[in-house]
């Protein structure tokens, strides 16, 4: 069920929001920004969405990426810094889905929030259900993407959960756009993507995040942050997905 | 006492001895002077001390202020005598209305509220009482401002069918866990003495909103009090339930297996041990083959050097097996590897 926000206190415009909703959890996928420069975000202790009726009047807490962009030119060459970090966000009541308010890079300018999330209720009275993961497969008509053995999902009726990790990139198309077929991917995916990894050198409290983007089966990604293949800053992804299927 | 003219239709007021009459909305209530019958408790001292703090601070608003309240006093009444609501001043709104908030921490309230405001009733599915363990389970929630009274009897004969004279407050904000609020400690602290298998615990419910004072309907419940109880708590690993015999990778855990949903839910902080990018937990009781598998959360670093880089996780959920006891380890996978982190969120399970 696709809806959109009612308002906001932080002063970001209308958010849209991809949902699947369940009585004991929601999933939730959007992709908004705000100015933190904003009299309405400065008065905020906590950012809070405005939504219509969900079907939970609360959640435990969940995760929602936080994006900030930090591109600089030195001696001609262009260093993308851009990073972030994961902030908590849960659900309030039935119309109010809260973040926590992160002031950290406030000062980078506009910050992008991604949610690719899922918001359970607890004691429900049942053991959590099992799904089952199923490796992911990725090719291209000249392989020069690797991924490690942590790609999968695990497939719901609606929705899945996807973990992409990073394994290398042949050297000739480390600056080039890539894009790779997922090859197993339930349909009815689209999205934006967080690419969480990478070393940041500007920034060092955090990795660099990068975004990808998955549609019709189709992994792409334009850019990368510098530092993306620094060692031990394994870039991965990680997402609670909703499908566009009927319900 | 002062015997008015009109003493022939009631319209008399004072007192006698320990009799005190006055007039409250047009009718006569005659009272008579009661005397503490048992020890006053330090809460009683507290409770007095409170109310008359409060009755003092009426008498420093302005004006306008005291005409908000009585404005407010006409739309709301007090308990009904012989089928006669009594009506209340202004004043008496503002005692009872402060008393409230400030029985929930809160402030005292110098301005009206706007208008009446209903209140939620009370409504749960059990309450569990042994010595060991009393506990309200499958609490409808209600979210700030709203907090729950509880009062509570102490033992009394399972004979008696009105009992809630003798209830007294146990607390004035219960916060319930996912509907579950055990107030064992709260009621050995107040009532003293362990609740006797076979005896009736009379018990008394209500919300109150404390951005206002106003509450709700008083919910009246009693229960025989058992020898073990019926209550089964939700399946989760905290930190009073990891296996002291063994070292622990974590300063603090709670991983909740109680969603009915596709998810486990974590809340941990990781701290990692020797040169390996994972934690471990080491489990009192066995975890059930259904708990056991693999499952994924997301993580935030909480170092002390300010790194606070998002990492994804990798839990393996161990049964008890070949004399070790049953374990959780936590592995890093995505991110750069930052000690210690907390790992947060619902997470599949397969």
């Amino acid at each position: 069920m696709n809806f959109n926000s009612t308002g906001n206190n932080f002063g970001a415009g209308t958010i849209s929001f991809r949902s699947h909703q369940e009585e004991n959890f929601v999933v939730l996928n959007a992709k908004f920004t705000y100015n933190p420069e904003s009299p309405e975000y400065q008065a905020a202790d906590v950012l809070e969405i405005y939504v219509p009726d969900l079907s939970i009047d609360r959640s435990a807490i969940s995760g929602v990426f936080l994006r900030f962009r930090d591109v600089r030119d030195s001696y001609g060459y262009t260093w993308d810094n851009s990073g972030g970090t994961v902030v908590k966000s849960w659900i309030k009541d039935k119309n109010t889905l809260c973040i926590e308010k992160f002031p950290n890079f406030d000062e980078k300018g506009e910050i992008t929030i991604y949610i690719l999330a899922l918001y359970t209720m607890l004691a429900r009275g049942g053991n959590p259900i099992k799904g089952t993961k199923v490796r992911l497969q990725t090719s291209q008509e000249t392989q020069y993407l690797r991924w490690g053995s942590d790609t999968f999902f695990v497939e719901f009726e609606n929705w899945i959960f996807l973990h992409m990790q990073f394994g290398s990139c042949t050297y000739a198309y480390r600056d080039s756009p890539w894009e790779c077929n997922l090859d197993n991917l339930p349909s009815g995916i689209t999205a934006d993507l967080p690419f969480c990894g990478g070393g940041n050198q500007y920034n060092p409290s955090v990795d660099g995040i990068s975004e990808a983007h998955i549609e019709n089966g189709v992994f792409t990604c334009q850019t990368r942050t510098a530092g993306f293949e620094d060692t031990g800053h394994d870039p991965f992804i990680f997402a609670f997905l909703v499908r566009d299927v009927e319900e | 006492m002062q015997a008015l003219p009109s003493i022939a239709f009631g319209g008399f007021s004072g007192s006698a001895k320990g009799v005190t009459a006055r007039q409250v909305g047009g009718r006569t209530i005659l009272s008579v002077k009661s005397f503490p019958t048992g020890q006053t408790t330090v809460a009683q001292v507290v409770r007095r001390a409170s109310l008359t703090k409060i009755s003092k601070s009426y008498k420093l608003l302005s004006d306008s202020q005291m005409l908000e309240w009585e404005r407010l006093a006409e739309h709301c009444s007090g308990a009904s005598v012989f089928g006669q609501k009594a009506k209340l001043t202004g004043a008496n709104l503002y005692v009872r209305l402060n008393a409230n908030r400030v029985m929930a921490g809160e402030a005292i309230i110098s301005d009206a509220p706007a208008s009446q405001v209903a209140v939620p009733n009370v409504s749960y599915s059990q309450v569990a009482i042994t010595p060991q363990l009393i506990v309200f389970s499958g609490i409808d929630h209600e979210s700030s401002p709203y907090k729950l009274v509880v009062k509570m009897s102490g033992s009394q004969s399972a004979g008696i069918s009105n009992g809630w004279s003798k209830t007294v407050i146990i607390s004035s904000e219960v916060e319930d866990d996912w509907g579950e609020a055990d107030v064992t400690k709260l009621y050995l602290k107040t009532i003293g003495v362990e609740p006797t298998p076979g005896q009736k615990v009379f018990i008394e419910s209500y919300w109150v909103d404390t951005s206002t004072g106003f509450t709700g309907q008083i919910f009246k419940d009693s229960v025989i009090v058992t020898g073990e109880s019926s209550f089964t708590p939700r399946k989760r690993v905290t930190m009073d339930r990891l296996n002291p015999n063994y070292e622990q990778h974590v300063s603090a855990i709670e991983v909740d297996f109680s969603s009915a949903a596709p998810v486990v839910q974590y809340d941990v902080m990781c701290l990692g041990h020797s040169n390996v990018a994972s934690s471990e937990v080491n489990l009192e009781d066995d975890l059930p083959v259904e708990l056991q598998g693999t499952s994924w959360a997301i993580g935030r670093g909480n170092g002390e050097d300010g790194k606070i880089v998002a990492q994804s996780y990798v839990m393996w959920l161990y049964g008890a097996r070949y004399g070790d006891p049953a374990k959780i380890t936590f592995a890093h996978r995505g991110g750069y590897y930052v000690k210690p982190t907390e790992v947060f969120g619902p997470g599949v399970i397969y």
